[in-house]
């Protein structure tokens, strides 16, 4: 059997045209400028991090997501994959079914696809099924009431890819890449921490604790169980943490000892949180598992906003459908410092509940923000330094996303130019 | 209307010098693992009004109650307001708004 299998049981399809290939298949094409989200999502079909699926959705998929959570095959999947696009602009190109198509991103050839069907979609419908409500105040369903009124579905194939730029290069793997990875560690066991944060010491002990979790039954002689840190990297907002002080204070963790270089290892996802709480929780799954994870850990309101998901709804979802997932999920309560033990400890293990104190990435990004160094023990200095020189090196100064930083910033992956007769 | 939200001044050595300069180094109370702060409090019309005009800011409704992300230069300001009226009180949040 090969080695390459991932979500729902599905082989991981790569489907990426080599240059010489490439050149020719593009020329004549329609191109059609995309934003990022989609050339990020464009790249992360092509490569397989969505398996099973190859491109984006048709309605038939989009409409199983919505009302059962599965595509129309029965795998289980929770948030759809558009690509919509103004229905002015499909006339004015004359995109009709059957068409291929060359998607192009920063002004270079990105990817083919293969236009299977264009359709209209009730997004609000789709809003309802997904993130539970319809109210604009959700990130989520802003960003689905924010696309055109036309979809397209169809493969995608990958006809340039992407040239990461430091410190992105250094943590860039394909899902294969990171099967791969995990084979050479010699890791029969790895548990993914979904992060778009620097890690705190609570996020360090949650890493810690699921490692044990994970670990099972695995003799402990020698080690075969490790911890997959991956960062999402996608639409930033003013205040986030840049994501090179992302991406270099996770890997601070092993660098500096707190975590064996070999349990440890951190890469990426592109993808742009929709903040769908239970469902997000389940396109994680789906996602790691394509990664190559054996479990992966959720906490409380995993991949939330504001009050919209109860504490443990992921918890409850994930539970529901564990059956058809090849990933096991690690459930974690909340870590907190507590002055008494002394140390940062767990909800499930902690009786000092009138002692403790609660602290959340906002709390430490408020103390960062007003210049002050937090104590080891809620931020491991090597952490800290290492988020202060990416604000130097990376960030205009600063931490945090800013205005300027987002205007400004070094780009994620650069796209080679390449030739393209007209059609 | 009950004053009861927060914002953290987290308190660095150039605080705590100004803090006790003013006699008011017992206003700093240790909340996180030896992390100090005084918090200032303020009313949810005052919440409102500052979340309105520093849009990167937050409010923390479930854990904390407290404001966070506000520019480091408000704090500072919120800060010496706070020393000049030796108070943490919701006046402070008055003033810094009138200002």
């Amino acid at each position: 059997m090969s080695d390459y299998i991932g979500h729902g049981g599905k082989p991981i399809v790569e489907r990426v045209l080599e240059k010489d290939k490439a050149k020719d298949a593009i020329q004549g094409l329609t191109q059609v400028p995309v934003r990022r989200q989609i050339a990020h999502e464009a790249i992360s079909l092509s490569y397989g991090f969505f398996t099973p699926l190859e491109g984006f959705m048709t309605w038939e998929d989009v409409n199983t997501v919505c009302t059962e959570m599965r595509l129309s095959d029965g795998t289980v999947w929770s948030i759809p994959i558009l690509f919509d696009m103004k229905a002015e602009k499909l006339k004015e190109l004359e995109i009709k079914e059957g068409d291929s198509i060359l998607l192009t991103y920063m002004d270079a050839p990105l990817a083919i696809m293969d236009v299977e069907e264009i359709y209209d979609c009730d997004k609000l419908t789709v809003c309802q099924a997904v993130y539970g409500t319809t109210e604009t105040k959700h990130p989520g369903v802003r960003r689905t009431m924010e696309c055109e009124d036309k979809f397209l579905a169809g493969k995608i194939t990958l006809v340039n890819e992407p040239k990461f730029n430091e410190p992105y290069k250094s943590f860039w793997k394909t899902p294969k890449q990171h099967i791969d990875a995990k084979k050479e560690k010699g890791w029969e066991h790895m548990v993914a921490h979904q992060t778009r944060n620097v890690p705190h010491t609570g996020h360090e002990w949650l890493m810690k604790g699921a490692w044990f979790a994970a670990n099972e039954d695995l003799m402990v002689d020698e080690l075969r169980t490790g911890v997959l840190v991956n960062c999402i990297i996608g639409e930033k907002r003013v205040g986030d943490y840049i994501d090179e002080a992302i991406l270099l204070a996770h890997n601070k963790l092993n660098e500096a000892g707190y975590f064996r270089p070999d349990v440890h290892m951190v890469t990426f996802t592109l993808w742009d949180m929709r903040y769908a709480g239970p469902r997000e929780a389940i396109f994680h799954a789906a996602l790691r598992t394509n990664l190559g994870c054996t479990h992966h850990m959720f906490g409380r309101d995993h991949a939330g906003v504001g009050d919209y998901y109860d504490t443990y709804a992921a918890h409850h979802l994930l539970k529901q459908v564990k059956d058809d997932l090849r990933i096991k999920p690690v459930f974690v309560l909340e870590w907190w410092y507590c002055p008494v033990c002394a140390e940062v400890t767990c909800s499930a293990l902690c009786g000092h509940t009138k002692e403790r104190q609660k602290f959340s990435g906002t709390l430490i990004r408020s103390i960062i923000m007003d210049g002050v160094k937090p104590t080891r023990l809620i931020l491991r200095p090597e952490v800290f330094d290492t988020v202060m020189e990416c604000a130097e090196k990376y960030g205009f100064g600063s931490p945090f996303v800013t205005e300027k930083y987002l205007a400004e910033r070094q780009p994620i992956f650069t796209l080679e130019k390449m030739e393209v007769g007209k059609a | 209307m009950a004053a009861d939200i927060g914002i953290n001044i987290w308190i660095n050595e150039e605080r705590y010098e100004k803090l006790k300069e003013a006699g008011l180094a017992d206003m700093a109370e240790e909340v996180l693992a030896g992390m100090k702060r005084i918090q200032i409090k303020c009313t949810e019309e005052q919440k409102d009004e500052i979340l309105k005009k520093y849009p990167s800011a937050k409010f923390d409704a479930s854990t904390t109650r407290t404001i966070e992300l506000l520019p480091r230069d408000v704090k500072d300001k919120i800060f010496e307001i706070a020393i000049a009226k030796k108070s943490t009180g919701p006046e402070v949040i008055e003033e810094f708004l009138k200002g």
